[in-house]
């Protein structure tokens, strides 16, 4: 086990080398010129060259890569090229807002979703099912900028019961967390039911029916920890991508978090942010991965990872 | 053809089908699902046959109509430039059905062909691919999207294929999932020791047990590609003015709320109605393929 | 019984008494984009230089109708060739953390500014001076390198502010999350997307501000922010979607900013390239947009009719001929300069809201007389490429700009050189019409070269009629401003460049 860890753990560091080269060759890929757009619309010619000198954008593509790679072996983010910041301050101050809404985005996910998803699974083919499918369905093909915007109007303007966005105290999580939650609910629930009604129709199911197990424990001991399997790989997944910014939820709610500073940093072609984030969401995913992948083996003790 | 027998009574050999009617039979009997089959026909003949259906032309505006709600003569109502919102969401069917399904179709078997031959195979041939996937889910999905575009240019297919690759890595982690744990299964393994091919067992054994699974979430896909188009738009990428992409209606209903609710309303209706269909249609077919039920 | 009801009353009456008593103002003001960093040598963006004009001051300022006003200088004098000013400083003035203000201050300031080594962003405000001499602790004088008429206006930019000496030496590369200045607001804290300011407790003007902290944040949505000014959280927001405001508007407790601003709205051609290249042509496209519908459609009505390439307000702004609307006679210009059927053509732009909607709304009105527009929209960067990397005007790749343009200084000479003289053509400015004039590019040229009011207007009237004539773009409109306020904020506006104002002696009831 200990072995396993430790080869995974090694093993990162080839994607992250891959992931920084990557995201270097991309933002450097991508048209446009991130000098003028610091320097602005009204600068002139000598301007935007020494914000480009300044920067170090003048040097050729390897040095320029060989600097990058220097400074994250110093644990260096560098420099905002639009506002001189540094960059760990700025993912620093989007981390935590971020990773809070994502958890209890998640969490609100999980229970709507796996419940709803269950119920399916149930009562399989009869009204519940349908409607709940239906409800599913709704949480994730509703706009979430439209969803915001409705929940703001209800419950900030007319009622006055919660702020209308912002990080803030508890009350300023339920409308995000309950935006960003219903899409990915929508997700667990479609999967949880699949699984579901194709693990109840196992011949080890029956049998234990007919032994005359009570039902609950039926569906609890025998179907739902094999039905996991897509549930745990969605979960994972979805907990990444929730990392990586909500961005629509972000924009609407006024939520301080990555996502927007992603889009704002590959609107000015700031390429220290925009690659530090990408590193970030990297290691995310890496690590979210392995533990995905330790749960496979808890789950179902038969799947050995080599 | 086959032989059919009447049944006498529990001890009767059942009846004999071919697979394929025997899938056509189960399907039949799932009502939802053919409804829905039925709506996804509609809704794409609609789509294609416009120009004979729209009532009015899709760009052309009315200045002294705008933002009409429903009325008779303009059965979505009208929208910012006095265009007929009817006519724009079925002519903007043919773009968002389009988008919605060649994405994901695309996507959807690069994905699991490559989550397939990952969990089967194993070793350094999966440890390399789940890191590739790895790095390509580091960039979030809106990324590799305004990359195509930026390199590539504007345009609906290049939308096409930066919607698609973003569902690479999801369609490829899923599958492998669900394949390590058929590996495992007795039937697989006594399978390969009798010495039935490795490519054999993928595509008749495996592949088969992941689609559950990958047809559930291409019927989600649908609905989240047609809304991710939707968001491009708001960068410059994607259906370029005026189309009446479903995604870039909604776009443009956004400054109205509040104002113009029925501008949102019909596009985020036609979506809704969209996945809806395919999901059940997705339900429908996951059941009747399903060798285990009866 | 009546005497525990008054009681009671009176104990309430005490409660809420002593609340409003202790309770300070708090203004909370939100815009649409986070703030770019404090420094304001360092800014070139409308939201962080209004935010920026909250802490610090310049020599002079623009008060809410953009006219000069002095601040931190009293009085200055000028030599006739407008190479030399003398600057009277206001005498008494102190930073927040005591440091004083006086001549050396104002000298490491406009060094540290226009120092290319320094490379802030603000470096073309000081580009002009020579060099900044001390004459006494309260007088300053500034040689300049060539005329330049327009200086005391230059230095009323946000960008010419005095920073704190003592701030930049402690906080190096840093002092932009930290600057804070002689201004009315004294800086408490900056995180992610909220700007935190308290009073100033030695600003020079006593008694002055009467909000006590003011919260500047920012929401990118339209619509959330609409909703914090109705739902209360917010007192103050810019800008309002010109669709929004009918929802607003019947609340009886919040007030419409409405007020024609210097945003001109035009549609580049390159002048450089057929079929632009003949006046025929853009005189047609000038006359086939219904300016009226216009107004409606991209607006709800809240744009002016454009008379003039400069934006009214400016000094010097004479109004000329409007274009007006004739479909029939763009159709028998085209066929005269060769085109009978019309030709195609495609228009880019930026993907926001009102550039694209302009473009949608610009193709309708030129499908009428057979000029058949493909909208491009690109993505910023992308645009910024195309725009600013072409060696020549014949190699440009984009036909037609949606674009705008709006002084930041207030001044004739930025209202138009910038977009259509002869000798700006992108990179060096942005004439993205390539479009040279020898008149109008000598108007120009004679309108900076002298600080006489009279010879100055006389410039920019042969200045403007020429460029009208010539319809190197298609004039569209003057945008107006819009804002929403609490009624019980009073002295909060928008100045005609779009940039928030806040009165020295705003009140928050």
């Amino acid at each position: 086990m200990l072995a396993y860890l430790l080869r995974r753990l090694i093993g990162t560091v080839p994607v992250l080398l891959s992931v920084s080269i990557f995201v270097f060759a991309f933002v450097h890929l991508l048209p446009g010129d991130p000098a003028r757009l610091v320097a602005g619309q009204e600068a002139t010619v000598e301007q935007v060259e020494g914000v480009r000198k300044e920067l170090a954008l003048d040097r050729p593509l390897w040095e320029q890569y060989a600097r990058y790679l220097s400074q994250l072996a110093r644990l260096q983010l560098g420099r905002s090229i639009k506002t001189h910041e540094p960059v760990s301050a700025l993912i620093a101050q989007r981390f935590m807002p971020t990773l809070w809404l994502t958890v209890v985005s998640m969490v609100w996910a999980v229970i709507l979703g796996v419940g709803l998803g269950v119920l399916c699974g149930v009562k399989r083919g009869g009204w519940q099912d349908r409607a709940a499918a239906a409800a599913a369905i709704l949480g994730i093909s509703f706009p979430s900028f439209w969803l915001g915007l409705l929940l703001i109007d209800l419950f900030s303007v007319r009622l006055g019961w919660l702020p209308t966005g912002g990080y803030g105290g508890w009350t300023s999580f339920i409308m995000p967390a309950f935006t960003l939650g219903s899409a990915v609910a929508a997700v667990m629930a479609r999967f949880t039911r699949s699984a579901f009604v194709e693990v109840s129709a196992e011949d080890y199911v029956r049998t234990a029916r007919s032994k005359g197990v009570p039902e609950r424990g039926v569906i609890w001991t025998h179907t739902l920890r094999n039905a996991l399997i897509p549930v745990i790989t969605l979960t994972g997944l979805q907990f990444g991508f929730l990392l990586g910014g909500a961005i629509v939820v972000e924009t609407v709610f006024a939520w301080p978090g990555l996502g927007r500073l992603l889009i704002d940093s590959v609107s000015f072609r700031d390429y220290p942010v925009i690659q530090a984030e990408i590193l970030l969401f990297a290691v995310e995913f890496v690590l979210i991965n392995l533990i995905v992948d330790l749960l496979y083996g808890l789950v179902n003790p038969e799947i050995r990872l080599q | 053809m086959t032989a059919t027998t009447t049944i006498i009574g529990q001890s009767a050999i059942p009846t004999i089908r071919s697979p394929v009617s025997e899938f056509y039979r189960r399907f039949k009997r799932q009502r939802l699902a053919m409804i829905s089959l039925v709506v996804i026909v509609v809704l794409v003949v609609t789509a294609f046959a416009a120009q004979w259906i729209a009532p009015y032309d899709q760009a052309t505006p009315d200045y002294d109509a705008l933002l009409e709600g429903p009325s008779w003569a303009h059965l979505a109502g009208t929208d910012s430039y006095g265009r007929d919102i009817f006519s724009r969401m079925i002519w903007g069917g043919q773009v968002s059905l389009t988008v919605g399904f060649l994405s994901v179709l695309l996507g959807g078997v690069v994905g699991v062909a490559l989550g397939v031959i990952s969990g089967f195979f194993g070793g350094w041939l999966d440890g390399f691919i789940m890191r590739v996937m790895d790095v390509m889910l580091a960039f979030p999905g809106i990324l590799p999207a305004i990359a195509v575009v930026a390199i590539l240019g504007p345009g609906i297919v290049n939308v096409i294929y930066a919607i698609a690759i973003s569902a690479v890595p999801v369609f490829a982690r899923l599958v492998r999932g669900t394949t390590l744990a058929l590996k495992q299964t007795l039937y697989v393994q006594a399978s390969r020791s009798i010495g039935v091919s490795r490519t054999q067992l993928m595509l008749r054994h495996i592949l088969p047990g992941t689609l559950s699974g990958v047809i559930v979430y291409a019927s989600l896909r649908m609905g989240t590609s047609i809304l991710t188009a939707a968001s491009l738009s708001f960068i410059g990428l994607g259906a370029q003015p005026p189309s009446p992409e479903w995604g870039a209606m909604l776009s443009d209903g956004r400054s109205y709320l509040g104002v113009a609710d029925h501008i949102t309303i019909f596009p985020g209706l036609a979506i809704l109605i969209t996945v809806l269909a395919f999901n059940l249609l997705g339900d429908g077919l996951r059941d009747a393929l399903d060798q285990k039920l009866r | 019984m009546l005497r525990i009801l008054s009681r009671v009353l009176l104990a309430a009456g005490l409660v809420f008494g002593a609340s409003s008593a202790f309770a300070g103002s708090d203004l909370v003001v939100v815009v649409s984009d986070n703030l770019n960093g404090l420094d304001p040598h360092d800014l070139n963006d409308n939201i962080s230089q209004a935010a920026s004009r909250l802490t610090h001051e310049g020599l002079f300022k623009l008060d809410r109708d953009m006219k000069l006003v002095p601040a931190l200088a009293e009085s200055f004098e000028a030599n006739d060739a407008a190479t030399e000013f003398i600057f009277h400083l206001r005498k008494g003035v102190v930073f927040p953390d005591g440091t004083p203000f006086d001549a050396s201050v104002v000298k490491f300031s406009f060094d540290r500014g226009g120092n290319p080594a320094n490379n802030l962003k603000r470096q073309s405000i000081y580009v002009m001076i020579d060099h900044t001499d001390v004459v006494d602790p309260y007088t300053v004088r500034v040689t300049l390198k060539y005329p330049f008429g327009a200086f005391p206006n230059d230095l009323a930019h946000p960008g010419a502010a005095i920073v704190n000496p003592k701030l930049v030496e402690q906080w190096g590369k840093d002092f932009t999350r930290h600057a804070t200045g002689t201004g009315p607001y004294e800086l408490v804290s900056w995180d992610a997307d909220t700007l935190k300011l308290k009073k100033n407790a030695k600003y020079r003007i006593p008694g002055l501000p009467k909000i006590d902290t003011l919260t500047y944040r920012s929401v990118n949505e339209d619509g959330t922010r609409l909703a914090m000014l109705q739902a209360g959280e917010a007192q103050f927001i810019t800008p309002v979607p010109p669709a929004m405001i009918s929802r607003i508007e019947k609340d009886p407790k919040i007030a419409i900013f409405d007020k024609p601003g210097l945003l001109s709205l035009f549609t580049t051609m390159n002048n450089a390239k057929k079929p632009f290249d003949d006046v025929r042509v853009r005189m047609a496209l000038n006359l086939a947009v219904d300016k009226a519908a216009y107004r409606k459609v991209i607006w709800s009505g809240y744009a002016d009719e454009q008379f003039s390439p400069m934006a009214p307000g400016l000094d010097g702004y004479v109004k000329q001929t409007p274009w007006g609307y004739d479909p029939a006679k763009a159709k028998a210009l085209l066929a005269e300069a060769g085109y009978p059927n019309g030709f195609e053509a495609t228009i880019t732009g930026s993907p926001a809201t009102i550039p694209k909607r302009t473009m949608e709304f610009l193709q309708q009105q030129m499908a009428a007389i057979g000029v058949k527009l493909t909208v491009e929209t690109l993505e910023a960067g992308v645009l910024t490429q195309k725009l600013y990397t072409n060696p020549a005007p014949e190699t440009a790749t984009i036909q037609m700009l949606q674009t705008g343009w709006s002084t930041s200084t207030g001044d004739a000479d930025w209202g138009i050189r910038p977009f259509l003289w002869g000798k700006g053509f992108p990179p060096v400015l942005n004439n993205f019409a390539y479009y040279k004039n020898k008149v109008v590019d000598d108007a120009i040229e004679a309108g900076l070269s002298t600080v006489d009011p009279e010879k100055r207007a006389a410039a920019y009237a042969i200045a403007q009629a020429q460029a009208w004539k010539d319809a190197p773009l298609i004039f569209l409109g003057q945008a107006h401003n819009l804002a929403a306020y609490s009624v019980k904020l009073k002295g909060a506006t928008i100045r005609g460049d779009g940039q928030f104002n806040l009165d020295d002696d705003a009140t928050l009831e």
